[in-house]
């Protein structure tokens, strides 16, 4: 059996409040095998990004353990964990957040220049992804001159850009509308059928449907089926 | 992308802003460059016009300033004793006066006289005409340009002086700029013969001054040194000693006005850096939460916003030079307006060090006005900003 590519055990997390601490997950465990595709879905509030944001390594819990291809990550400094998200984790966006100032191409191949790429293996990779995402005719334009679904497949085409193990999605159809949302979700099945574990937080039924496997969480917790009141 | 480059498309976001901060630090730049160069300015001019008399040495009679204190007796001998001295090139004896002068037309001036020998060195500069000669009749003189046009003399003018009643007749050999004549000030130099002469009661063997040259390549030191030990009644005083008196005593004004003013201004740089900056981090604190969820280190998060204040100091300092040394002409103009300020005498003067300085207090103001900002961004909590900034 091959080692999970992240994998949290008994998470909790607490967030201490004036009124009194609030748990916003309360003992998660979950697995994300090399090539999964989950989506996790739930009401707003119930723990989602709190949880995708552990298995992404830019939050810890408060309780449980966290292993990213079988190194503990609550074990490695800072710098580590930037170095872990730089080279074996995509992120996306709700809101995409690519830099105004640089343009599509730029935007994909500064992450490579952070992880030290040589200079003419990140432009290749940056056109080849590009091309993938389809947006190679859109290489030299700002954000500002792009849609919202071209700006996503750009912040994908960037996750994907220093060869991650794991991309992560926090809503990245929220921002858009259904047609452009069918478009990403369909960008992220390739990405997903080309070998990339993928874990999406999504309200959105569509593209929660095409995951693999679905899980729902209410409260903090993992919980086995939606409820009617959940989406 | 480095660090330099990033933060130079970053500031490019905003156009206005980035250029408002530019003129922001050239301004306070050119400023604090005024006060660097105003800190040492007196000092420096000072000393060009010391040492253009070719004299590094300066022999009284006591501590006090030359001309205001009582004179030396006995100046031949002491002069004599000087000269033999071989650390010693020149000696040069000089008497100071104050005359009424008489031009043939009627016109009078009150004349700041010296006594002294024939030029030996760069005691005064010949602009038009002779330099002066000894032993000649009428006695010879020569006098500044003020004298000289406000009592229409020229080069061979004859000219009546007097400190009493009996004017004495002297001629103009030529007009001449000395080192130490102040704005509108009516100066002449004659030989000790005819200071004699001009001044009747003063024919006595004294001096107000001696101006020593050192041999080279004893230098000043040793001269004054070798002087203390032939003649301890006499008090003569270097170059540097004489202008470390001046820093300690006259010029210390300006330096602690300068001193004072250069704190605030590299403050004030610092402030308006880092306000610049912290608004422009509060402005995209998603961003920055995203890069470093994306991998971005918080070394490489400091290091962008370290290199956008480098870029904001950096090209504000380097307008501020230009506009400092054009400001600095406008402020030493005006102060060279107040009476008794020999006209050769700046206060605000270029030197290499002023620049350094500049530079060195801006690269602190740069580092210094970084560090909140670079802080507030690297130790941003990636998860509740990316969550806040979503929510809001």
């Amino acid at each position: 059996m091959s080692v999970p590519v992240v994998e949290g055990r008994g998470l909790a997390k607490l967030y201490p409040m004036p009124a009194g601490p609030v748990e916003a997950l309360r003992d998660v465990s979950l697995a994300v095998a090399p090539g999964d595709y989950i989506a996790i879905s739930g009401p707003s509030g119930c723990g989602k990004s709190t949880l995708l944001h552990i298995l992404g390594c830019v939050d810890t819990p408060t309780r449980g353990d966290l292993l990213f291809e079988g190194r503990r990550v609550l074990a490695l400094g800072d710098g580590e964990r930037s170095r872990l998200r730089l080279t074996r984790i995509g992120f996306v966006f709700q809101r995409f957040y690519l830099l105004p100032m640089l343009t599509a191409f730029e935007n994909v191949e500064i992450v490579q220049s952070e992880a030290r790429r040589p200079a003419a293996a990140r432009r290749e990779r940056t056109r080849e992804l590009l091309a993938y995402v389809g947006l190679a005719a859109r290489a030299g334009h700002r954000p500002s001159q792009l849609s919202g679904g071209e700006m996503q497949r750009v912040a994908i085409a960037r996750a994907l850009a220093n060869r991650p193990g794991l991309v992560l999605a926090d809503e990245p159809t929220g921002e858009l509308d259904d047609e452009t949302g069918e478009q990403i979700a369909a960008l992220f099945d390739r990405v997903n059928h080309d070998g990339t574990a993928l874990v999406i937080v999504t309200h959105n039924p569509a593209l929660a449907s095409r995951a693999k496997r679905r899980l729902y969480m209410r409260s903090g917790r993992l919980v086995a089926a939606p409820t009617q009141a959940d989406p | 992308m480095r660090p330099l480059p990033f933060a130079w498309r970053s500031l490019s976001r905003q156009p206005a802003r980035a250029l408002l901060g530019l003129a922001g630090i050239a301004v306070v730049g050119a400023l604090l460059f005024d006060m660097l160069m105003l800190s040492r300015g007196l000092l420096v001019s000072f000393r060009e016009i010391l040492d253009s008399t070719g004299y590094d040495v300066r022999v009284t009679a006591t501590e006090g300033v030359p001309g205001l204190g009582p004179p030396l007796e006995e100046a031949g001998a002491a002069t004599d004793a000087l000269r033999a001295l071989p650390e010693v090139a020149e000696v040069v004896p000089v008497r100071f006066g104050s005359v009424s002068a008489r031009a043939r037309d009627g016109r009078t001036a009150t004349v700041a006289l010296l006594g002294t020998e024939t030029r030996r060195r760069g005691e005064w500069r010949v602009l038009r005409g002779g330099d002066l000669a000894q032993d000649d009749e009428p006695p010879q003189m020569v006098v500044n340009r003020t004298m000289a046009e406000d009592l229409g003399l020229a080069p061979g003018s004859p000219l009546g002086l007097a400190s009493g009643l009996e004017p004495r007749e002297f001629r103009v050999a030529g007009i001449v700029e000395f080192p130490f004549e102040t704005a509108g000030e009516s100066m002449a130099a004659v030989t000790l013969a005819g200071f004699a002469q001009a001044l009747g009661a003063a024919a006595a063997d004294e001096a107000d001054l001696l101006l020593v040259a050192s041999r080279p390549p004893h230098g000043g030191e040793a001269a004054v040194a070798a002087i203390r030990r032939l003649r301890p009644d006499l008090h003569p005083f270097s170059t540097d000693e004489l202008l470390e008196r001046l820093r300690q005593g006259e010029f210390s004004y300006f330096r602690q006005v300068s001193l004072v003013l250069s704190t605030i201004t590299s403050f004030f740089a610092f402030l308006l850096v880092t306000t610049l900056l912290t608004v422009s981090v509060n402005q995209r604190l998603g961003e920055v939460a995203a890069l470093r969820a994306l991998g971005f280190s918080r070394r490489r998060i400091a290091a962008d916003l370290l290199a956008e204040s480098a870029l904001l100091v950096g090209a504000g300092g380097a307008l501020a030079v230009p506009l400092g040394l054009a400001l600095a002409r406008v402020l030493d103009a005006i102060l060279r307006q107040m009476p008794e300020v020999p006209h050769r005498l700046h206060f605000f003067v270029f030197e290499p060090r002023a620049l350094a300085w500049h530079g060195a207090l801006l690269g602190a103001a740069c580092l210094a006005a970084a560090a909140y900002p670079a802080f507030l961004a690297a130790r941003l909590p990636i998860s509740a900003t990316l969550r806040q900034e979503t929510l809001s």
